[in-house]
């Protein structure tokens, strides 16, 4: 395996065993068991409120296979695999119509994975014969990070960064708009240097250049990095956090949130010359942004690192999908996906336009 | 003037009041409790944020004229608002965003800038810059996002804007409810999502089903989308011709985040009508603000009251 493939293979894998390794997974996979489990488990969630007991449920089978409860990846290694999928089917060169189409054709089609918020209204947008980007910015969770996730994988199928930047931006803004289409572009970015070769400070510090100003992502980046500079571990890092993570709103996945944090962690462990599961396993004692903060932060330490560097123990839990989103993902092997990827390009009349935002070319821009 | 400023500022507030019980039900839930909905929905109707935040504004334009800047408002909210305990009752998370980034020492516009910057929490507010700015829609937009910079960005702000701007044109009384709604059209970018909500909302008045269909996001779990509001807002609006009732209740019925709503639609149709046109038994349901949400600054201020010290800066203006 070369250096190239084995970083590439890093990052698919860091990302699904930081999907793991946050509390949420084993929510989304409990999906994978009958309706009434998953009823049952908020009558006892009920129960513990009325009651005043401290004994919390977690998702239980019952009389059900155990499987699907077991450590594993969840989510977001399901929609980088998609991603991966489908890029991996499509044709070398590929324009900002192309990626426009075929989410439009999966979501008319009714075949798009289960996915956050900013997906479940981007899907109701195409279903009603909007375009992008109106269907990520007239969105109310236009800022998640749902794209930047997806991004992990444009990152690695790209040509190169720059490529990798305009892809995702073209793939984020049918979902994101604002920092969730920012957060995207960086992170594809940041990957495509990665998997070069690049060191991570340099390769985020690339990235974080193209960050909108006045945007929330950049301010939460600088200061996460800011305030965890001196830092003697990734496990020290957490309590620093805590604060940027923020607790107002009722879902963490914010891109403003979680990204800065794996950028942080990943950058805490590297100077502290710590493994990526260390960086993973901080990001994950954040509750609110456990769902996705750890892929993210797995997937840029694995990058970085290479899947020489993750633990096999956490690789051969993590390394196979459950088909919690998208049954037809169940069983996948993400090691052997890493290594049927072939490089995408831009097509020839979208080339021109790289590198300048993801809004020209077109005429339906939207006020941000 | 005078009338028109005190139609509206009541409108708010029996809008806010009678859209309290309804908010976050569905137009079928609210028509199963309550069948047709022809006036307050409970026997002690009382305002909440929508009425205190609007009297909080019409402080600020109170204080500082025309000249409200953005900092005299972050001032105003860090001296009332930040310390207090115990939380905020009432409050939407754009107010607590905007409370823990003032509390961080973020100034507008960062302040506005968290995740909930397209609430309508700026939207249930900026009735009250339409009336400081009557008959200019241009002055009453700048003042909107001027108060609006605190806590809100785009499309909470545009939202905002297009409320202060229609109040501002429903107030010369010569305006039709169709003006009204295209100057809240004219006042925001055309190519922006509160826009292309309000241009839906206009589309589809009086068509309640098309309406929601066309507007609300399905799935999303909370009801407190600006864009959203104020097409539900200027749908009701234009679904009663303008006519007070009509357009409250209209507004009520149709939930979602019904105080603000028709919190809105009361306080377009009341500057439009004047207080004339308000029900006197709606009326006399409504009394001074209690402070439940903003505290002293606030209680016991009447939106009557509010709205006479609006029209004295008015008439000394004139």
């Amino acid at each position: 395996m070369s250096e190239r493939q084995d970083r590439t293979a890093g990052a698919l894998l860091g990302l699904a065993i930081g999907d793991a390794a946050g509390w949420p997974a084993v929510r989304h996979r409990a999906r994978l068991l009958p309706p009434w489990t998953r009823r049952l488990h908020r009558e006892l969630d009920a129960f513990a409120e009325n009651e005043q007991v401290t004994t919390l449920p977690v998702p239980f089978a019952l009389n059900q296979p155990t499987a699907p409860l077991r450590l594993g990846p969840g989510d977001d290694a399901e929609w980088a695999a998609w991603t991966l999928s489908w890029l991996g089917a499509a044709a070398p060169a590929l324009s900002r119509d192309d990626v426009h189409a075929h989410w439009r054709a999966v979501a008319v089609g009714g075949a798009l994975p289960r996915g956050r918020i900013s997906v479940a209204a981007a899907a109701d947008a195409l279903r009603r014969d909007l375009d992008p980007p109106v269907t990520g910015h007239d969105n109310p969770h236009h800022f998640d990070d749902a794209a930047a996730v997806r991004a992990v994988a444009i990152g690695l199928v790209a040509d190169g960064p720059e490529t990798a930047a305009t892809l995702a931006g073209w793939d984020a803004e049918v979902t994101n708009a604002g920092d969730g289409l920012a957060a995207a572009r960086a992170v594809a970015e940041t990957i495509a240097r990665l998997v070069r070769g690049e060191p991570l400070a340099a390769a985020w510090a690339a990235a974080a250049a193209g960050l909108p100003a006045d945007g929330l992502l950049a301010a939460s980046a600088e200061r996460a990095l800011a305030v965890t500079a001196d830092v003697g571990s990734a496990a020290e890092a957490v309590p620093l956090l805590d604060e940027p993570a923020g607790h107002v709103y009722s879902y963490g996945v914010a891109a403003a949130q979680t990204l800065p944090v794996a950028v942080a962690l990943a950058h805490a462990a590297e100077r502290a010359g710590e493994r990526p599961i260390a960086a993973v396993t901080a990001a994950a004692c954040l509750p609110a942004l456990a769902d996705s903060a750890p892929a993210l932060t797995g997937a840029l330490t694995g990058a970085a690192h290479g899947s020489s560097a993750l633990p096999t123990t956490w690789a051969e839990r993590c390394r196979r999908l459950a088909g919690c989103c998208a049954a037809e993902l169940a069983g996948l092997d993400l090691v052997e996906l890493a290594g049927s990827i072939e490089e995408r390009a831009l097509a020839a009349a979208d080339r021109e336009v790289t590198g300048g935002g993801s809004h020209k070319g077109k005429e339906t821009s939207v006020d941000q | 003037m005078r009338d028109r400023a005190r139609g509206c500022l009541l409108g708010l507030a029996i809008g806010d009041a009678m859209g309290a019980p309804a908010e976050n039900l569905t137009a079928e839930e609210i028509a199963a409790r309550w069948g047709t909905v022809t006036g307050f929905l409970n026997d002690r109707p009382s305002g909440t944020d929508d009425t205190e935040y609007a009297a909080f504004s019409a402080l600020l334009l109170l204080e500082h004229g025309a000249e409200l800047t953005s900092d005299d408002v972050a001032d105003a909210w860090i001296r009332h608002l930040t310390g207090r305990e115990g939380g905020f009752p009432g409050a939407g998370f754009s107010e607590l965003g905007t409370i823990e980034n003032l509390r961080a020492g973020l100034r507008p516009p960062a302040s506005g800038r968290h995740l909930h910057s397209w609430s309508d929490g700026l939207a249930m507010r900026a009735a009250v810059h339409g009336v400081y700015a009557a008959g200019d829609p241009a002055t009453a937009a700048r003042l909107a996002a001027v108060d609006g910079a605190v806590s809100h960005d785009g499309e909470g702000v545009h939202a905002g804007v297009a409320v202060a701007a229609a109040v501002a044109v429903a107030m010369t009384g010569t305006a039709m409810p169709q003006e009204i709604a295209a100057a809240a059209l004219a006042a925001v970018p055309a190519d922006s999502w509160t826009a292309r909500s309000l241009r839906a909302g206009v589309v589809h008045a009086g068509d309640v089903p098309a309406v929601l269909d066309a507007v609300v996001v399905r799935s999303y779990p909370w009801t407190d989308l600006a864009p959203e509001a104020v097409a539900l807002a200027f749908g009701a609006f234009l679904a009663a011709d303008g006519e007070f009732t009509g357009a409250v209740t209209g507004a009520v019925a149709m939930g979602r985040d019904a105080d603000t709503t028709a919190a809105i639609a009361g306080a377009l149709a009341g500057a439009h009508g004047g207080l004339g046109c308000v029900p006197a038994d709606w009326r006399r349901q409504i009394g001074p603000v209690t402070g439940r949400c903003l505290g002293e600054v606030v209680a016991g201020l009447h939106p009557l009251d509010l709205a006479d010290r609006l029209a004295d800066h008015l008439e000394a203006d004139s």
